[in-house]
């Protein structure tokens, strides 16, 4: 019995390996390919950033250099070289953006489903829960909070990023269970007297898969300029070394935007949160092919 | 109407519970920071040779309760002097009424904010029919990759790059405050206003810009797919009256956005105060948490909140008198 509704709700998945999938979406624009590989960077110099320099080598004959073939992109007001900065910071401001991305889909993920599976008073209790963390303006919130809780360390700012940015996957998600469960695959595994939990976990769940990853990636980006924002305005206490604090230094103590000394300084952080926004975006266009038959057919 | 105002009624009292629970979290985490800042006053006024009697009552004129009262009595006392519309009085501005400080903050941040929306949903929904309509040339798909390139990209770094530009670079546009001269309805103070004005409203419209293109994209692609509009075609309509029901139909989903865009643009107001440093709600917040002014913070927070809460409440009541579907 399993079977049947296994084939009447199987994902295009199951009929291609999902790698050699994946692997055609991503090769077909070149776009696709560059998003990719700007991503992969990143999550290289977030893994083994803190690894290759553990400890910043300052140069104090060298505060505020351009950038040389010894320093690419310069050097900050004390001499640290600005590229080994930015590729020290990663870790936190990607690991924090993950930890907050993980969270999010765990219980935007559920939330939806549960709310768009089983209506009625459950949807609408959750719906009021969804609708309150949507409203509160979540920066403000983060500032607020900053007072109170030490976000030098990445779990607890991952932890606060994540509780208040689910909300709207969990509305995305809800919306997509309304309408996948008046499908035919549904009604049968119902007809089959499936229970509620396998019914959510093995038929709503990969079917809703693709909204869930376009979300997260997107999320992930309102993460990064979350934190980093938090560390540029300078509420929180300095005490590890990331882009934020980089920016804020360089604006507010570099003077970046009266001299042109602090250029570099300001424009490497600047520029990799573009770069990284911008390689995001790129390569969601090779998850929506992915998961969407319609785009894939017509290309 | 009688449907209209029971949703009204229901509107209006999920706002209240929502600004109740703020309210009530920003009460406790007053209470709970570290220290406990209605003791450290207390603790103050003492020192300076008050008796406790008189520092108690300047302490609950401060915070809106005493942190000598049981904790219920304190809770009460809060909330009663809040739905009076008394914040409590600022302790960096030493005895300023925390709500005269923010009537005056207000006007600074909801009049750009407004302004910035009405700029960025204008040309963003004209570039989202633009995008839909050309989505399969060379130029339909650039402006809706600016769209999503310019709703990711963080609000600081807009605001940075904007004044880089237009004020380090070209020198075009002033900085710092809300104008050059004193205030009066003079046109050298309206015209230095503006120019203030200009670099933030550019921002809030960024802001939101990239939201509305692509909402109104795929809104614009949907409507174009549905039968009433072959129907109409078939039926011969000029091509104006076509615009007009697919623009009608369009942009109802947009009400949406608006929704989610008042409270992106109020977070973003701390960004863009800050960087142009602007007298606004946003760097009042700011510059609460800088001096530790924790009557002045948690009035400035809630007020964010209630002001978003506002405007989507009124988003929401042009809904349905736009959607006749609703208002049954």
């Amino acid at each position: 019995m399993a079977v049947t509704t296994a084939t009447l709700g199987a994902s295009p998945r199951a009929r291609r390996p999902a790698l050699l999938a994946f692997r055609t979406a991503v090769l077909r624009k070149p776009g696709r390919v560059v998003g990719l590989a700007i991503i992969v960077l990143f999550a290289l110099m977030a893994v083994a950033g803190p690894w290759l320099y553990g400890r910043l080598e300052i140069d104090p004959d060298a505060v505020y250099a351009p950038p040389s073939a010894k320093h690419w992109l310069g050097t900050d007001f004390a001499g640290s070289d600005v590229l080994q900065e930015i590729i020290v910071g990663a870790r936190y401001v990607l690991g924090t953006a993950a930890l907050a991305a993980l969270i999010t889909a765990v219980l935007g993920t559920g939330i939806g489903l549960v709310a768009g599976y089983r209506r009625g008073f459950t949807d609408s209790v959750l719906m009021r829960i969804t609708d309150f963390i949507l409203t509160i303006p979540a920066f403000p919130l983060l500032i607020v909070l900053s007072t109170v809780w030490d976000f030098s360390s990445p779990w607890l700012m991952g932890l606060v990023l994540g509780g208040t940015g689910w909300g709207g996957m969990a509305r995305a998600v809800r919306s997509q269970a309304l309408s996948l469960r008046e499908r035919g695959f549904l009604e049968a595994a119902r007809g089959l007297g499936l229970s509620t939990r396998h019914i959510i976990v093995k038929e709503l769940l990969p079917n809703i898969a693709p909204y869930v990853a376009m979300h997260l990636l997107l999320s992930t980006i309102a993460f990064v300029t979350a934190e980093v924002g938090l560390f540029f305005l300078g509420v929180v206490p300095f005490s590890t070394t990331n882009w934020g604090v980089m920016l804020n230094q360089a604006v507010f103590s570099g003077g970046a935007l009266e001299s042109p000394d602090a250029l570099f300084y300001l424009l490497a952080p600047l520029s990799c949160i573009v770069l990284l926004t911008l390689g995001i975006v790129l390569f969601l266009d090779a998850v929506d092919e992915l998961f969407n038959p319609r785009l894939r057919e017509r290309a | 109407m009688t449907g209209f105002g029971r949703r009204l009624a229901g509107k209006l009292a999920m706002g209240l519970v929502m600004v109740w629970a703020v309210a009530t979290f920003t009460f406790f985490l007053v209470r709970a920071l570290p220290g406990n800042p209605g003791d450290v006053q207390y603790e103050n006024y003492i020192l300076m040779g008050m008796s406790p009697g008189q520092a108690q009552a300047r302490v609950n004129a401060v915070y809106g309760f005493t942190s000598h009262e049981p904790l219920p009595r304190q809770y009460g006392g809060y909330l009663w002097q809040l739905a009076q519309g008394n914040l409590g009085q600022s302790t960096s501005y030493s005895g300023v009424p925390v709500a005269h400080i923010i009537g005056s903050a207000l006007p600074w941040t909801v009049i750009p904010v407004l302004s910035g929306l009405i700029v960025s949903f204008l040309i963003g929904v004209a570039a989202g029919v633009v995008a839909a309509v050309k989505r399969s040339s060379r130029w339909g798909g650039l402006l809706s990759l600016s769209g999503s390139v310019v709703a990711g990209v963080p609000t600081f770094v807009v605001a940075l790059l904007l004044l880089l530009v237009f004020h380090t670079e070209w020198h075009l546009l002033p900085f710092g405050g809300t104008s050059d001269y004193e205030a009066g309805w003079n046109a050298p103070y309206v015209g230095s206003v503006i120019e203030h004005a200009v670099l933030p409203v550019c921002t809030y419209a960024l802001l939101s810009y990239g939201g509305w293109l692509l909402a109104m994209k795929s809104s614009v692609i949907s409507v174009l797919g549905d039968d009433f509009i072959l129907a109409a075609e078939l039926r011969g309509i000029t091509p104006v009256t076509r615009a007009r029901y697919i623009g009608r139909n369009a942009i109802l989903p947009l009400f949406t956005v608006l929704a989610l865009s008042f409270g992106l643009m109020f977070g973003g107001s701390i960004f863009i105060e800050n960087t142009f440093d602007y007298p606004g709600l946003g760097s009042l917040l700011l510059k609460a948490i800088g001096t530790r002014d924790y009557t002045l913070m948690s009035g400035a927070f809630l007020l964010i909140t209630v002001a978003v809460i506002a405007a989507n409440i009124l988003a929401d009541l042009c809904y349905t008198l736009i959607d006749p579907r609703v208002r049954r």
